[in-house]
């Protein structure tokens, strides 16, 4: 297939991780600032009767938890990405450059970072955060440094391959400049896959912490740790739908609808990271 | 006597040897933070302690009039300043040693010594002075002051001097897991729930070989576990599964009586809610029975409907309760804005504003609530947006509510929906006298007001149950007036048994207190 | 070439520095925790002895003070006793338990990786299947775990934590570890590629040529970086644990430090997260150890005759 049909091809992952991360935006967009009164007349109707989602326990519609959801975790999740890409451009440049020391130092306190058991950084985090201000945000940040020391690794083995400082020294021999060097025979055509993959995952990564800390926050009857307790997450959806697996409660479609939402997360994930595959 | 008990003794230890060797489990709200009685700081921890100690006295859960199962004769000394107990003999710990007046002192002094970081001594602090071993096991225990209910002044757990190094008692010993009691139960803390063996007493004989405890987790499935024989018993369910529990005939539904009454406690001292007439609107501005219907799932006109609104810091069945004072059950949306605006405030676009900057609530809500009234927060929150105040939604953790909001230290709160639970004394001067010294001690939001602390001072200083009642009334009908607090109910808590659990008597508050009677046929 | 050392030398350096580095850096973040667990219990706004418990747990030390009473401690095994999540239980007797529960939890959860590596090495598992454990492991541990938790609770009940119970949140919980966040679908493609891109080597070619066998020149070349994909998945599966072992109940070391981080109770957390700390480094000393056999191995002269 000739470079140009390559490219094409990618389009249609590239299409679907828009239409996926798009569909994300437009939910938050549309998220009401604070939940809806119940109507337990209403309790567990499905979509048909309370159309697009239908109903949770509390006759509530299930719109609300999908939007709402998606407003705490769209741009956190997004800005995750973010900060795992630039780290690990940042891991990979530095093993291209050969600064052995440097590297040795990014190693070793990748070593340390990565050994620190995570969800209890995260957890202590979260609840540093005064009540105010409690949002993903920080907690995509700070998962997003822990996770970052695997990603440099990746790059910098990317980079490594490549032949490190042998091969800029080569390409300044063919008279590129460093800013071409680093950004786009570097960065752009060689670390871009593996960069663009893992801050797709990390964005994922950081969704299912969302997920896994406001269940636990749910279950426990305590605060959230993830956003203000006006609004509902999409762990409420699977709450909801652990009532269904256990006792058969008439709320398949929440999990139904949760599950989808995931499906749509990682859909767009996999999309990104198939979009930016290498040539 | 002592044959006759030691004879006793033998016969029980025999019974329950050859008794039915049942085991009853039972799902808790949350497993219990410790044994120790002295750091008890959940109702999960009251009730699982009082199947392991004994208490000097407790109120019988039928005629609430005081009993005691360990003190033999007592008598007031010194004018009424001190109390003289004479224990029973024949009473045994659960390691087998024999409880005397010194372990009745020992407790005393651990509660007085400045070495037990205890919330709980810190309240016996204000009340005990000392205690005294006299001969024939007995003691004398002296009061800070007469006290019009002095044996109601006495209702702490007591502990044995034996299991102690000194009176300076840590909440980090063995003992919050392995406690040592005299009660019908020995108990031991596990990972995931504590495992209650009877143990047969002079004065306690157990007709359940053993109580199991686990955390019951998700309500819904708690009551479909109880329904299919997976767990015998729930302490508390939720209102809005009550109807689930009723329509089997294998569980029945308990009355629990925690003396409770829920509130939502308001800032006095901060800008616009200074003003009485705002707190008047905001308490208008509440629709209760519509907060009850959706919150606790009780329509409107329902009968025995166990929630029941209250106009004061007293349920309804309190004798302290002010019958004179209504209570406020549908909101008032036009009285409401009267008043806000006789108060200072404008609307501007739909929302108040006060001195030209827009008022933005911010509401908590004790975290663990919501499990009997879900929603509550949103729904209050949404009735006083529609009020047209713009707000911001708060749960808050059982422990930053011990640290911050009960300490007073709440400031940047406007609202606070929480619960108070009474024991043996229905005593709200720590919730409305002005704090400092030792008054005040739980003032959410320090609320001060003079008139308050004088009728607070009178109710100290009653010596009759009627001057004790009529100061009360008067505080109902000054807080009804000054709403540092608007009051919203009483909720009833409803336990589950399955009908084969008999002669469960469930006494207020502490729960266990009749557990020797209960009995399980499979 | 004469820096291959250099890589080992700094795992090796990190293998000794993150028993205590991980508790130390913890202890400096949970001392950024609202309040502290003697005024959580005690207020002394409200209640006297506050002061005195602070300092018995050394909480009045500041936070290295506090980390260097208990890391002397923590070297003569004395790790205290719980403040507030199993108040009175000593933590030591708590690890006891927790340890080989967390270590039989990866075991088991190793099982279907370890076979998923080796089928990929050997070949046995096609690459058309790797499509299949992809879509398998985009499912988040949070959501095969509460499915976990659902058959176990079916099957047991809920207050059921003995016995088979036990092995079935055991077994349901590896299984939500290998298959879930990518686990399995990480290990079985890292190491396809790992070695397929290494086969493609021009000396590999020679080497087939020469009759020898592909594994048998590909392999010590990827050793250490197969192990260190090794030690990245054990590392995932431990982080993953702290969710699987809440969700299903298990009473391991994730299961301390999330309970313990909740109550504030310091010593649980620590003894947890040095545990934590500890396998880290065992799998840091082994990736060291690795990389410098091969090293060596690859440095050696071989035998020639003379002529």
């Amino acid at each position: 297939m000739s470079g140009a049909g390559r490219r094409f091809s990618r389009w249609p992952s590239g299409l679907l991780a828009a239409a996926g991360f798009g569909a994300l935006l437009v939910f938050a967009a549309f998220a009401p600032e604070f939940l809806p009164d119940p109507d337990p007349s209403r309790a567990w109707q499905g979509p048909g009767e309370m159309p697009p989602f239908g109903a949770d326990d509390r006759g509530r519609s299930l719109w609300v938890y999908a939007t709402q959801g998606a407003s705490i975790l769209a741009w956190p999740a997004l800005l995750a990405g973010f900060v795992v890409a630039l780290l690990a451009v940042f891991g990979g440049v530095v093993r291209a450059t050969g600064a052995a020391r440097l590297d040795g130092w990014v190693q070793g306190m990748g070593e340390v970072v990565g050994a620190l058991p995570r969800m209890v950084v995260v957890l202590v985090v979260a609840l540093i955060v005064p009540a105010d201000s409690r949002s993903l945000y920080p907690l995509a940040v700070t998962w997003a440094l822990l996770a970052a020391p695997g990603a440099m690794d990746e790059a910098a083995a990317v980079a490594e391959r490549l032949g490190g400082s042998r091969f800029v020294e080569a390409l300044r021999a063919h008279g590129y400049s460093a800013a071409r060097i680093f950004l786009l025979h570097i960065v752009g055509y060689n670390l871009r896959p593996v960069v663009v993959r893992q801050a797709a995952e990390v964005s994922m990564q950081v969704v299912f912490l969302e997920l896994a800390l406001s269940y636990l926050a749910l279950a426990g009857d305590r605060p959230s740790l993830t956003h203000a307790d006006s609004v509902m997450s999409w762990a409420g959806l699977l709450s909801q739908g652990y009532t269904w697996l256990v006792i058969d409660m008439e709320s398949g479609h929440a999990l139904a609808l949760g599950l989808g939402l995931i499906a749509l997360v990682t859909g767009a994930s996999l999309a990104v990271s198939h979009a930016a595959r290498a040539r | 006597m002592a044959l006759r008990n030691a004879l006793r003794s033998a016969g029980v230890t025999a019974l329950a040897l050859a008794g039915t060797g049942a085991t009853l489990s039972y799902h808790e709200v949350s497993l219990p933070t410790t044994l120790n009685p002295l750091f008890a700081a959940t109702m999960s921890d009251y009730r699982s302690q009082e199947l392991v100690f004994d208490r000097l006295w407790f109120h019988d859960a039928v005629t609430n009039e005081l009993k005691t199962r360990i003190v033999e004769k007592w008598e007031l000394a010194e004018g009424g300043k001190a109390i003289k107990v004479t224990l029973k003999s024949g009473l045994k710990w659960h390691d087998g040693k024999s409880m005397s007046a010194k372990d009745l002192c020992f407790t005393v002094r651990a509660m007085l010594d400045k070495g037990t970081p205890s919330p709980i001594a810190e309240g016996y602090r204000g009340v005990l002075e000392g205690c005294e071993v006299q001969g024939g096991n007995s003691a004398l225990i002296r009061f800070t002051r007469v006290f019009h209910n002095p044996r109601e002044r006495l209702g702490f757990a007591i502990l044995p001097e034996g299991a102690f190094q000194s009176t300076a008692i840590t909440p980090d010993l063995d003992f919050s897991a392995h406690p040592v009691g005299s009660g019908p139960f020995k108990g031991s803390r596990g990972r995931r729930g504590v495992v209650f063996d009877a143990f047969a007493n002079v004065h306690h004989q157990p007709g359940i070989a053993q109580l199991q405890l686990s955390e019951g987790n998700d309500p819904l499935i708690q009551v479909k576990t109880i329904i299919n024989n997976g767990v015998q018993g729930i302490i508390a369910v939720p209102p809005t599964l009550r109807p689930d529990v009723s329509a089997s005939d294998e569980v029945a539904l308990k009355s629990y009586d925690l003396r409770s009454w829920w509130f939502i406690a308001v800032n006095t001292n901060k800008g616009f809610l200074a003003d009485k007439r705002v707190r008047q609107a905001l308490n208008l501005m509440l629709d209760r029975s519509k907060l009850r219907e959706l919150a606790i799932g009780v329509k409107p006109g329902e009968q025995n409907s166990p929630c029941e609104f209250i106009s004061g810091p007293f349920v309804q069945s309190s004798a302290y309760y002010n019958r004179a004072i209504p209570v406020v059950e549908r909101s008032d949306r036009a009285r409401s804005d009267k008043l806000l605006t006789d108060a200072g405030l404008a609307k501007q676009g739909g929302s108040w504003t006060w001195k030209g900057q827009s008022i933005n609530l911010k509401i908590g809500m004790l975290a663990p609530l919501n499990t009997e009234a879900p929603d509550l927060l949103s729904l209050i929150g949404n009735q006083l947006g529609e009020g047209g105040f713009k707000r911001v939604e708060n749960k808050i953790s059982e422990d930053e509510w011990n640290r911050q909001i009960l300490t007073g230290q709440a400031g940047d709160y406007d609202l606070l929906v929480g619960k108070w639970s009474f024991g043996l004394v229905e005593d709200v001067n720590d919730q409305f006298h002005s704090r400092g010294g030792k008054n005040g001690k739980v003032n959410i939001f320090n609320y001060a007001n003079p008139s308050v602390d004088t009728v607070l001072q009178e109710y100290d200083r009653a010596r009759t149950d009627t001057a004790a009642q009529d100061a009360y009334h008067r505080l109902h009908a000054t807080l009804a007036d000054d709403l540092p607090y608007l009051f919203l109910w009483k909720l009833d808590t409803k336990s589950a048994w399955r009908t084969g659990v008999r002669n469960n008597i469930i006494a207020p508050y502490h729960y266990f207190t009749e557990i020797d009677g209960w009995r399980y046929d499979k | 070439m004469t820096r291959w050392w250099i890589r080992p030398l700094v795992r090796l350096v990190a293998a000794l520095l993150l028993p205590v580095a991980v508790p130390a850096i913890l202890t400096l973040l949970i001392w950024a925790l609202p309040g502290d667990p003697a005024s959580i219990i005690c207020p002394p706004e409200t209640c006297g002895g506050s002061a005195g418990l602070a300092e018995r747990w050394h909480l009045d030390d500041g936070p290295m003070g506090f980390f260097r009473h208990w890391a002397a401690g923590a070297l003569h095994g004395d790790f205290g006793r719980s403040w507030r999540m199993l108040q009175g239980v000593e933590v030591g007797e708590l690890l006891a338990e927790a340890v080989p529960t967390t270590l039989v939890l990866l075991a088991l959860a190793g099982v279907p990786v370890g076979l998923g590596v080796v089928g990929a090495v050997t070949g046995r598992l096609p690459a058309k299947a790797d499509p299949l454990f992809h879509v398998l492991g985009l499912m988040p541990s949070i959501v095969l775990g509460l499915a976990a938790a659902a058959l176990v609770q079916l099957e047991f009940g809920a207050g059921a934590f003995d016995g088979s119970a036990r092995w079935a949140r055991l077994v349901g919980g590896a299984l939500v570890l290998a298959f879930s966040d990518g686990a399995l679908a990480g290990a079985v493609t890292g190491t396809r590629g790992l070695f397929s891109a290494e086969a493609r080597q021009r000396y590999v070619g020679i080497a087939v040529l020469r009759g020898e066998t592909v594994l048998s020149n590909t392999l010590p070349n990827v050793a250490p970086a197969l192990v260190g994909q090794l030690r990245a998945r054990v590392l995932h599966l431990l982080s993953g644990a702290v969710i699987v072992e809440a969700l299903l109940e298990i009473n391991g070391l994730g299961d301390l430090l999330w309970g313990g981080t909740i109550w504030q109770d310091f010593g649980v957390v620590l003894a947890a997260a040095t545990a934590f700390a500890v396998l880290s480094a065992a799998l840091l000393v082994v990736q060291a150890v690795a990389e410098v056999l091969v090293a060596l191995h690859v440095r050696r002269a071989p035998a020639v005759g003379a002529e």
